[in-house]
């Protein structure tokens, strides 16, 4: 083949161009710090980064979640454990007032201070955390305890104890159930239209279930109601009334003790919702790091590496330019005499 | 008998076939930079006196009679020619079509940027922050301006797809049709004249060869072309060659001539009714008139016609289907299309359970005829954000059922189809609308891999067309130095042997009949 003088030029020309611009990609790898720039250098590393970076953002959406769930958690926690305080006290009053020999002064002290207890119920079960109350289930917005014309206590409009077991199950079984939920990447799912309940995190403790709905007749035919509030009010007035007997007061009390025991439960079951979500805390704060630790090995240029090539492809750059100088100068003309 | 002078003719046509191949050495040495320039070269032949004229002369050892010049040739091969042509079409389409794609790229690639991914990712988390507090008026604020923030970023893709459709527009219709290849055809139309000219005068046109092959090579790179030579005797002993070229598709096996002689044929290139790019032949030869779009194979024109009317999986049987600015401007279309219905069917009114609230709308309010382009937050949701329906429940309460229904319908699988309304429209994509424009931005990347390698490939091939052309033709200044240094010497022998033929005569003249003296 006859190697001309244009034959040598053009092709000198072209591979000094391959080689400044793969030392310009180079260049660009170490100065940005990511392997590539475009999705077309490296398609599929690229597709994997898009799907890595819409994990990272759930993931950050999730932990969003659990934060706002975890204080909410706090709140009702510390709300419970004020009105498990209140149960105490009202049953050490109780225990005090209710005796043979307490006299007719006595009792009404006592009941005084167990409205009193009575009133800090009310307003506990209506605590408010940023404008929102955290015992009414979904209802955030309005007031969720008020007392019904009769002065007992109604929870999202409903009397608490005129609701019966049998005749109103659905109504105690909505509102026992309606709690703020978030969606914490148990994957979420629809049930047809509804939420899946298994696949959300109920974060409230809707207020019915502490203090208890319906009411029970006792032996002697007297109506008493499940709620810790009414049957606080019920026993203040028994010790204040004129027709007292002990054994009265002593069952209203039992039946006290009985309902609030909710409240220990739901104290437990807060514990238990927080320490779960601790644990999912911790699940998402090392999926954050794989998923960056993922995102530097996909998106990020090695630096050793880089630089090594950028080195090596520097050596190949210098020689191929002197090697230009001595392939372009001579040709026969040089030599003639 | 021998003339006394007939050597001296022969001395004197010695001289002049070698002062010949010295300035030809000369030209060639001079035009070693010169584009295009194919090396000469001096026909010689020797000449000899035999001949009917002596048909009646005693027979004896007849002497040659020196050298004769007939002409000053090109060394250049054909074959190489036509081969360097079909590839610098196909090298020339790949170019196009990567520029044209890297500019789409630019458009949709989020490697580097916070693209239309990040913005649905933020909105969906702006949806988890409104299933905290779903009653809270600023997060619901909050969310309307990330929902915004994806319709704008929609409007922008749009926009920037039809801007890179138009600037591809422009450079078909004005530069390369109008300007470049009707420049050309017409260049080359009146070097065929004048090289005719001429060559009618027994003329060699080296130069003016040499500018037409340039232009032709141009040529090749705007179509994919085809050229022929067709002989043409203009009297008993002279033969020219006439030039043809024709747009010839290998597939079709059509044959459009768009250079014959001195005539030549334009092109015109513009949108019909359906926003397609259109070109049309306006013949003054050949059979061919009007709309020739799918005629081109090869070629710039080619690259351009894919970026401009390519539907992809849009396109109707028969359509352009590569992956153009069209194919991604329906594709961000259909996105937007789909993705606010998923979003506007489940904002229903909490009251009858029915009756859409719309949360997108196109511009003039409507919500069937949402694209990437006029996508945007409704007129309701602008002036009020809690237009969004958090709950299901009526009356609403504070509850985010419907929040998360949202947020679900975004996280799943779902069917993007062309016309979302019609539940019978072909499925374009099966995923999550995340997963749409990664796939889609995928796609787009792979295209732009993939011509990147063709058009890798065609240059290179294209890149050993060019040297083996240069091989052949182009000048090597060793070569042409020691030429030099051998014709040098040839016109010194010659010199030589003029001055042996005066000797020689002088001695007749000056030298004899000079006895004793």
């Amino acid at each position: 083949m006859r190697i001309t003088n244009k034959m040598i030029t053009t092709k000198y020309i072209r591979s000094l161009n391959t080689l400044s611009s793969d030392l310009d990609k180079l260049n660009t790898q170490i100065a940005s710090g990511r392997a590539f720039s475009k999705a077309s250098e490296n398609t599929s590393a690229a597709v994997k980064a898009f799907q890595i970076r819409r994990d990272l953002s759930k993931t950050e959406g999730y932990q969003a979640n659990i934060a706002h769930a975890q204080s909410s958690l706090t709140n009702s926690e510390s709300a419970l454990m004020h009105i498990e305080e209140l149960m105490q006290e009202a049953k050490v009053k109780i225990l005090v007032g209710n005796t043979v020999t307490s006299s007719v002064d006595e009792r009404k002290i006592v009941a005084t201070e167990l409205r009193s207890i009575q009133n800090q119920l009310f307003q506990t079960l209506n605590s408010q955390a940023s404008d929102v109350y955290y015992f009414g289930g979904s209802n955030t917005d309005n007031q969720p305890f008020t007392l019904d014309t009769n002065g007992k206590l109604a929870y999202n409009g409903e009397s608490l104890w005129q609701l019966d077991p049998v005749v109103d199950e659905l109504t105690i079984k909505g509102l026992k159930e309606d709690s703020m939920y978030v969606d914490i990447g148990l994957g979420l799912r629809m049930n047809g239209t509804d939420v899946d309940r298994s696949s959300v995190f109920q974060y409230s403790i809707p207020g019915i279930n502490i203090v208890g709905s319906g009411s029970t007749t006792l032996a002697d035919g007297t109506e008493v109601s499940n709620n810790l509030y009414d049957l606080l009010g019920q026993i203040a007035a028994s010790l204040e009334s004129g027709t007292y007997t002990y054994d009265m007061v002593d069952q209203l009390s039992a039946k006290l003790s009985e309902s609030s025991k909710e409240v220990i439960y739901k104290l437990t079951e807060v514990g238990s919702k927080t320490s779960y979500l601790d644990f999912m805390t911790d699940r998402f704060d090392t999926r954050t790091l794989d998923l960056q630790e993922n995102q530097v090995n996909v998106e990020g240029a090695d630096p050793a590496r880089t630089i090594i090539k950028f080195k090596s492809q520097e050596v190949a750059y210098s020689a191929a330019l002197q090697m230009g100088t001595k392939i372009i100068q001579p040709s026969i003309f040089d030599f003639m005499s | 008998m021998r003339p006394t002078f007939l050597a001296f003719q022969t001395a004197s046509r010695a001289l002049s076939a070698s002062q010949a191949l010295i300035d030809v050495t000369g030209n060639n040495i001079a035009n070693v930079n010169t584009n295009g320039y194919t090396r000469q070269r001096v026909d010689l032949a020797s000449i000899s006196n035999s001949g009917y004229t002596q048909k009646y002369t005693v027979p004896g050892a007849t002497v040659g009679l020196g050298v004769n010049v007939t002409g000053i040739g090109q060394i250049r091969d054909p074959f190489l020619d036509a081969r360097y042509r079909a590839q610098a079409s196909e090298s020339a389409q790949y170019d196009t079509l990567l520029k044209g794609l890297s500019d789409l790229e630019g458009v949709f690639d989020e490697v580097e940027t916070q693209g239309l991914q990040a913005e649905i990712s933020n909105f969906i988390n702006q949806l988890q922050t409104l299933s905290q507090t779903p009653s809270s008026k600023d997060i619901a604020l909050v969310a309307r301006t990330a929902a915004q923030k994806v319709t704008q970023i929609l409007n922008v893709y749009s926009k920037q797809t039809e801007q890179v459709r138009e600037q591809q527009i422009y450079d078909l219709s004005k530069i390369v049709v109008d300007t470049d290849f009707n420049t050309l055809v017409k260049n080359i139309a009146e070097l065929n004249t004048q090289i005719r000219n001429e060559l009618t005068h027994g003329n060699e046109p080296n130069e003016l060869y040499d500018q037409r092959n340039i232009l032709v090579d141009k040529l090749s790179g705007i179509v994919n072309i085809k050229v022929t030579t067709t002989p043409e005797k203009i009297s008993e002993d002279l033969t020219i060659e006439n030039l043809t070229i024709s747009i010839y598709d290998t597939k079709g096996g059509s044959s459009i001539g768009i250079v014959s002689n001195g005539l030549y044929n334009t092109l015109d290139a513009s949108l019909d009714s359906d926003n397609k790019m259109t070109i049309e032949i306006n013949s003054s030869f050949g059979g061919y008139n009007g709309d020739i779009t799918t005629k081109f194979s090869g070629g710039s024109i080619k690259g351009y016609l894919d970026l401009i009317n390519g539907e992809g999986t849009y396109a109707a049987p028969g359509e352009n289907a590569f992956r153009g600015t069209l194919y991604y401007g329906h594709a961000i279309d259909t996105f937007a299309a789909n993705f606010a219905k998923v979003l506007n069917d489940l904002n229903v009114d909490p009251a009858d359970g029915t009756t859409v609230l719309p949360l997108f709308t196109d511009e003039s309010g409507g919500t069937t005829s949402i694209t990437a382009g006029n996508i945007r937050i409704s007129a309701a949701w602008m002036n009020e954000s809690t237009h969004i329906v958090t709950t299901t429940v009526n009356p609403p309460a504070g509850g985010g059922d419907n929040v998360l229904r949202m947020i679900s319908a975004l996280g799943s699988d779902m069917s993007f189809r062309r016309d979302p309304a019609d539940p019978a429209s072909p499925v374009m994509f099966e995923g999550t609308v995340n997963e749409y424009m990664t796939g889609l931005i995928g796609e787009l990347a792979l295209d732009v891999e993939l011509n990147q390698n063709f058009s890798n490939t065609a240059s290179t091939v294209l890149n050993n067309l060019y040297a083996s052309r240069e091989s052949m033709s182009g000048v090597a200044l060793d070569e042409e130095g020691i030429n030099l240094m051998a014709y040098q010497k040839s016109y010194n022998a010659a010199a030589r042997y003029f001055t042996v033929l005066d000797e020689a005569v002088d001695k007749i003249i000056n030298g004899m009949g000079l006895v004793g003296r």
